[in-house]
């Protein structure tokens, strides 16, 4: 691994168990917090030295993963990696939707590219579809959502308050899991989902916004968007928002910054303003809008930001979250959703990186949890099991992708060869679930 | 010639201080190279004596003379080591043009003609066929003979994509430096780059101008053979495709098209709405087969739909007024309405005799004019487009100030020095138009000749657009051999601004751009 930051401190969290890691970056402090915390071999170098990463031992590793902050670095150090270790797999960060293009035409010999500003976008794009989400991951090509929902006073009756066995879910739905006060448990039919709690539900895309209905009722699709900042983060959210047509203003502070991205998407409407000035949100109807994302590149001016349009009556609000720290602050003062780039960056790094049979995993509720993508083998104990009788362990299957289709199980339904399960588990049982699978 | 010749440096020392900032001695021998070549221009009306038997020394002795000058002007400056750069690119774009007309004023002159013979009026002549206009002092037609009708066909058909474009396209390298000539003498506010190449674009279009004159006057004498149109000679075929690819509108008649058939009304008619179409996406949609293009192009949309509703208003007040009915009114209103639009300013009908309400139409049309690009005048339909579009943006950040709104066009952000650009060009244009009638109706008051103020105001836009007839007395089939000689020299300078579009002209009245 070369980068020892943010990113890559995250990334090492989730695949140290199974993975023997070699950590290199220039800064021996980070070096030293990451060995502190876990097993992992760390060398003092730079991701841009042959001979550096020669000595690291990039030679026999089986997969590279350059996560600097830098696209240089982690392009050169792909292309090392790639000259000293054909085989290996090599993933590179980098922040540039570019290079992200040039990947996909086949131009970029690495097996994977991870964009932060690209997965940040995809990641509030799928939250502004599920507005009553707190956090959503696709599986299985989008036919499987995983979210997470606050569960707010005036949800539907039908789903809270009662036993889950008699209460009445949305179809090819599940919920996988209940948090109360920090607290996670996997659901049992007795167990009854009051407000204040949070879920997380799996199941279909129309069984998500069904349920976000449910929870927050009187939400509808949201067609207008206010993105404040438009920099790199706010343009890319900008452009898959206007691919999914859905209205969007863009406030930027930076002159020149609102020219280009006024020129980058004839159908947004651009401001140069703070966003700050009241007579501003005032006049232009800002409180208007059905969602505001705060993508601005300092998270005090992004929270202050958030408050005031909540003030003006954006009922919706997303922001960026730059720094870690910056979550629970972002929680505590009543922001709906905060994104941290660098989470959902290394999340797409772990999930390419993990298992060869795990296609993807996300991680919930501050990386505690994981969602698994597990193709079943032959030789699994659990082939031709009932869902009833499948034991509990910490770990509860979602769904099951069999020929390309997504199947929400029931308890009648069996485990076959070959299907792809999506299983929620505590992270420190995911070695073993994959293992007995 | 010497390919071991020395570079002499001059003395390191400070010299005397310069205070003209233009190479002058270097913008004389360009338009004498200009002028050397430009004299070869008379070889066409030269064959068309001999071959009708009329005398060639008019025709010899102008192109000799404006040989013989462009030479020495040529010879006496070769010393000048200085280029032609942007700087002096306006200066002889502007004095070509002068001169190019002084050229086309000697056959007049020599001739001897009664109409032509007056300096002033074969120099209103001269520069009304260079400049594509088509505003002219001939009253009897038939007294003009077979040449010298020819080569006020010619002037038009030279001046119509440019002097210059035409020099860069054909002749050996000139010393020119860059594009700046080229902008100067081609109509819009920027040109459509066909090739990497200056030398190529202007070849290219020229190419495209002589094959569609080719094709018009083909299509024309093929009427005339199939006898549609029996006054259709080849020789009327060739002058009057002369006149309409350049948008330039004389004829070799006193009824302008009127004298021909129907048929040949509307062949005129569509090869005068390509006229005014942008040539470079002419070039792409034909040549290069991508006729998408067409559709694409924002100011090819507009031109078509304003050329729909100008053709259909025209039509209802023709068809209502009763001064025509059925196939003949859809031909006077559309003939007249692209005509005027695309300022070619042939008439298939008297429109002088029509009642106001059309006469303020036709006025409005001049202000439209042809594409960018192409060979029309006036103020130009990308114009009026981005000027819409600014305006928009304005009443838009009245309610919004913070709200960013590049202007696109066909998609692509213009520059805001471009739209500044459009919006001084429309302004100065205005400016000249109202000077200009504020002068004629002046002036008219000690003339002989009664020109209303609708009038002046339709002389004047008539000149600057380079559109040609206007109404009363100097209508499509009056003259404007009675007007005032200052109102005469009042319309060449109107015409020569009109057709360089204004800037390169006005730059030169600038201090600053003479002095460091």
């Amino acid at each position: 691994m070369i980068g020892a930051g943010q990113v890559g401190t995250t990334v090492v969290e989730a695949l140290h168990v199974d993975h023997e890691l070699t950590v290199l970056d220039t800064e021996p402090s980070r070096l030293s917090a990451v060995a502190y915390r876990y097993d992992v071999a760390t060398f003092q170098g730079d991701g841009t030295s042959r001979r550096d990463l020669a000595d690291a031992g990039i030679g026999s590793a089986d997969l590279i993963i350059a996560c600097t902050s830098r696209d240089e670095v982690n392009l050169v150090a792909g292309m090392f990696g790639r000259r000293e270790a054909p085989r290996a797999k090599t993933i590179i960060r980098t922040s540039e939707m570019e290079y992200v293009d040039l990947w996909r035409e086949g131009q970029l010999d690495v097996d994977f590219v991870v964009c932060s500003e690209l997965e940040t976008a995809h990641t509030i794009s799928r939250t502004i579809g599920v507005p009553a989400a707190r956090q959503t991951d696709v599986f299985a090509e989008g036919q499987v959502q995983i979210v997470e929902f606050d569960v707010e006073v005036g949800a539907s009756r039908d789903v809270t308050g009662v036993p889950l066995r008699d209460a009445e879910f949305p179809r090819d739905s599940k919920v996988m899991a209940i948090i109360r006060r920090g607290e996670t448990t996997l659901p049992r039919g007795d167990d009854v989902i009051e407000p204040g709690a949070r879920i997380v539900v799996i199941g279909s895309p129309q069984a998500a916004q069904q349920w976000s209905a449910l929870l927050a009722p009187g939400g509808a699709a949201v067609r207008d968007v206010v993105i404040f900042g438009a920099g790199r983060v706010g343009s890319a959210i900008a452009r898959v928002l206007l691919d999914q047509d859905i209205g969007v203003r863009l406030i930027e502070a930076s002159r020149e910054r609102a020219r280009v991205a006024a020129e980058a998407f004839p159908k947004a409407r651009v401001f140069n303003a703070t966003g700050f000035e009241p007579d501003f949100l005032e006049r232009e109807r800002i409180g208007q809008a059905q969602a505001g994302i705060f993508a601005m590149r300092d998270d005090t001016k992004n929270l202050y930001a958030a408050s005031l349009a909540k003030v003006h009556g954006i009922p919706f609000t997303i922001a960026v979250a730059h720094e870690a720290v910056s979550l629970a602050a972002f929680d505590q003062a009543g922001i709906d959703v905060a994104v941290n780039p660098r989470t959902v960056t290394a999340e797409e790094i772990v999930r390419f990186a993990h298992d060869p049979r795990t296609q993807q995993v996300a991680m919930l509720e501050e990386n505690r949890y994981e969602v698994l993508d597990v193709t079943t083998r032959e030789s699994s104990r659990y082939i031709g099991t009932k869902f009833r009788d499948m034991p509990v362990h910490g770990a509860l299957i979602g769904a099951i992708v069999r020929n390309g289709s997504a199947i929400f199980p029931h308890g009648d339904d069996v485990l076959q060869t070959g299907d792809r399960v999506i299983v929620f588990t505590e992270a420190s049982n995911a070695p073993w679930v994959i293992e007995a699978l | 010639m010497n390919a071991t010749s020395e570079v002499v440096l001059p003395p390191p020392r400070i010299g005397p201080r310069r205070r003209i900032a233009i190479d002058v001695a270097a913008s004389l021998n360009l338009i004498g190279a200009l002028g050397k070549y430009l004299g070869l221009a008379a070889l066409l009306p030269i064959a068309v004596a001999v071959w009708y038997g009329e005398s060639i020394w008019p025709f010899a002795a102008a192109g000799l003379i404006t040989s013989g000058l462009g030479l020495a002007l040529e010879r006496a400056t070769a010393h000048t080591s200085g280029r032609v750069g942007a700087r002096e690119g306006f200066l002889v774009v502007s004095a070509t043009w002068l001169l190019a007309a002084a050229f086309g004023a000697m056959p007049y002159v020599f001739s001897g003609s009664d109409q032509l013979g007056h300096p002033l009026d074969a120099y209103f002549e001269a520069m009304s066929g260079f400049t594509t206009t088509g505003a002219s002092v001939v009253t009897d037609f038939e007294d003009l003979s077979r040449s010298l009708a020819m080569w006020r066909q010619f002037t038009q058909w030279l001046g119509g994509m440019g002097i210059i474009v035409l020099a860069l396209a054909v002749l050996p390298r000139l010393r020119v430096g860059g594009r700046q000539l080229l902008e100067s003498e081609l109509p819009g506010p920027e040109i459509d780059q066909l090739s990497e190449r200056i030398r190529s674009t202007a070849r290219r279009l020229w190419v495209l101008y002589a094959g569609l004159t080719a094709l018009e006057a083909l299509a024309l004498s093929t009427l005339g053979w199939l006898g549609l149109d029996e006054r259709m000679t080849p020789y009327q075929a060739v002058a009057h495709a002369f006149t309409t690819m350049p948008t330039g509108g004389f004829s070799t008649q006193a009824r302008s098209i009127e004298a021909f058939a129907a048929a040949s009304q509307w062949v005129i008619v569509l090869f005068m709405a390509l006229a005014g179409a942008n040539f470079a996406l002419l070039y792409r949609a034909f040549v290069r087969r991508r006729p998408e293009a067409l559709a694409r192009d924002e100011e090819f949309r507009l031109y078509l739909v304003l050329l729909a509703v100008a053709g259909a208003a025209l039509v209802a007040q023709v068809w209502s007024y009763g001064i025509a009915e059925g196939e003949d009114a859809f031909r006077s209103g559309i003939f007249q309405a692209v005509s005027i639009m695309t300022t070619t300013g042939y008439a298939s009908a008297d429109f002088a005799l029509w009642p106001v309400l059309c006469l303020l139409t036709l006025f409005a049309l001049m202000f439209v004019g042809g594409s960018a690009g192409s060979t029309g005048g006036g103020i130009k339909v990308v114009r009026h487009l981005l000027l819409g579009k600014v305006l928009r943006r304005e009443l838009d950040q009245t309610v919004s100030p913070e709200v960013v709104m590049p202007i696109r066009l066909h998609g692509t952000p213009v520059d805001e020095r471009t739209l500044r650009a459009v919006a001084v060009f429309v302004l100065l244009y205005v400016g000249i138009w109202a000077g200009g009638a504020a002068v004629i109706a002046i002036d008219s008051a000690f003339g002989d000749v009664v020109v209303s103020p609708l009038d002046a105001l339709a002389i004047s836009a008539t000149a600057v657009a380079n559109v040609g007839p206007s109404f009363g007395a100097t209508g499509p089939m009056g003259s404007y051999a009675e007007l005032n000689e200052a109102s005469k020299l009042t319309m060449i300078g109107l015409m020569w601004i009109g057709r360089l579009e204004i800037v390169p002209v006005i730059v030169l009245l600038t201090r600053h751009y003479w002095r460091t």
